[in-house]
């Protein structure tokens, strides 16, 4: 009798050993990690809206920086922004996406700038906003929060760390861009990670999400 | 049933044989756990790698011009390049109780970055960017050195934080 409890004690062990070793090795369940909470933005809007980080809890936020006057370090976000877009909307989306551009000058850069931004990027409104906010809080949520460094420069313009930062609807920071030329491909696929795990890690399911972040079945 | 008792282990080495194998154990998950649970892994992330022979060029990396940044106020991030055998800057000042995030990258060989009276400790590679942040809360002088033997001018590599209040 003993020795079949004992056996039976093994192989429950045994199988939780497996599945576990299973589950990090095979990683049926991606997740992208989660590097920090983002940090709380006060914005306004190209139509002169208040945009904040509480009023897009619940989207996925892909935010990038810049400015109107804003030469070459600009356009690789903005490339990859633009397809971002196209394909976003051509395959519909499950759980809202807000493309956000927060321009840094915040003396130039009004609502009026903001607008002939989108429009020669050829934002859709619904989807893709440009904003920016009151200096001092911006250089904190910009430079303090997603650690983007950001500085007026000689030529009357600013030097600036090219960088796109990835937010999900619980305002976690979920993926970081900090080069020129972010990779398009990857960028689709994080959002669409978002936008999975945002669909099915609900009741029993959430438990295999908190796993995959467990066992870092990140892609 | 008697066959156990014909192989006889002396006590002692009987709890050093479990010793072994415990410690091997305890290894193991203690690798397991800095891997899944702690994610310590290799290779680095995709922009924490950089070409060493652009590293040290203006404009081609941050490193081009080293030094402290204001991310936002109380909060810097210094580009420290290290070289045989220097630090470049040799000497960076901050105000006390500001956060500084260290990006450390080599362009030749392989180095170390110490900062005395701070978690700061790692490996420099070539083709890597090591970061780790600390922040200063007393005023002082702190002294970093190159902690991996790098060559014949290896006890010149060092620098300091100077902290004021």
């Amino acid at each position: 009798m003993t020795r079949w409890l004992l056996r039976g004690l093994y192989a429950t062990l045994a199988v939780m050993v497996i599945g576990t070793l299973g589950f990090a090795i095979l990683q049926p369940i991606k997740v992208l990690p989660r590097i920090g909470l983002g940090p709380g933005i006060v914005l306004v809007d190209q139509d002169g809206g208040s945009l904040t980080s509480d009023t897009l809890r619940g989207k996925i936020v892909l935010y990038s920086f810049g400015y109107s006057r804003c030469e070459a370090p600009c356009r690789g976000a903005q490339t990859v922004l633009q397809e971002v877009q196209r394909q976003l909307k051509a395959e519909g989306m499950a759980v809202p996406v807000q493309l956000v551009t927060i321009s840094f000058d915040t003396v130039h850069d009004g609502p009026p700038v903001l607008r002939t931004m989108a429009a020669a990027a050829g934002a859709d409104p619904a989807l893709w906003a440009f904003a920016t906010g009151e200096a001092n809080r911006l250089k904190y949520a910009i430079g303090g929060g997603f650690e983007v460094y950001y500085g007026p420069n000689d030529a009357d313009g600013f030097d600036y760390d090219p960088a796109m930062m990835l937010v999900d609807g619980w305002g976690i920071l979920r993926a970081e861009y900090r080069t020129p030329t972010p990779k398009l491909e990857t960028v689709l696929r994080d959002v669409r990670l978002l936008m999975e795990e945002a669909e099915n890690s609900e009741g029993v399911a959430r438990y295999a999400y908190e796993a995959a972040h467990l066992f870092l079945c990140y892609p | 049933m008697n066959n156990h008792t014909e192989l006889h282990i002396h006590p002692i080495e009987r709890i050093w044989i479990i010793i072994s194998f415990a410690m091997i154990g305890v290894f193991a998950i203690a690798v397991l756990t800095a891997g899944f649970a702690y994610g310590f892994q290799l290779p680095v992330p995709e922009d924490r790698v950089v070409d060493p022979n652009l590293v040290a060029t203006p404009g081609a990396t941050a490193f081009g011009e080293p030094g402290l940044r204001e991310l936002s106020p109380g909060n810097m991030e210094a580009r420290i390049l290290a070289q045989t055998w220097s630090f470049s800057p040799k000497e960076i000042t901050v105000p006390v109780g500001t956060k500084v995030t260290f990006f450390v990258t080599t362009k030749d060989v392989q180095h170390g970055f110490h900062l005395e009276g701070s978690n700061i400790n790692f490996m420099v590679l070539p083709g890597q960017i090591s970061k780790l942040s600390t922040t200063f809360n007393t005023p002082g002088t702190y002294n970093f050195y190159c902690h991996e033997y790098c060559g014949v001018g290896h006890q010149t590599m060092y620098g300091q934080v100077i902290v004021t209040p």
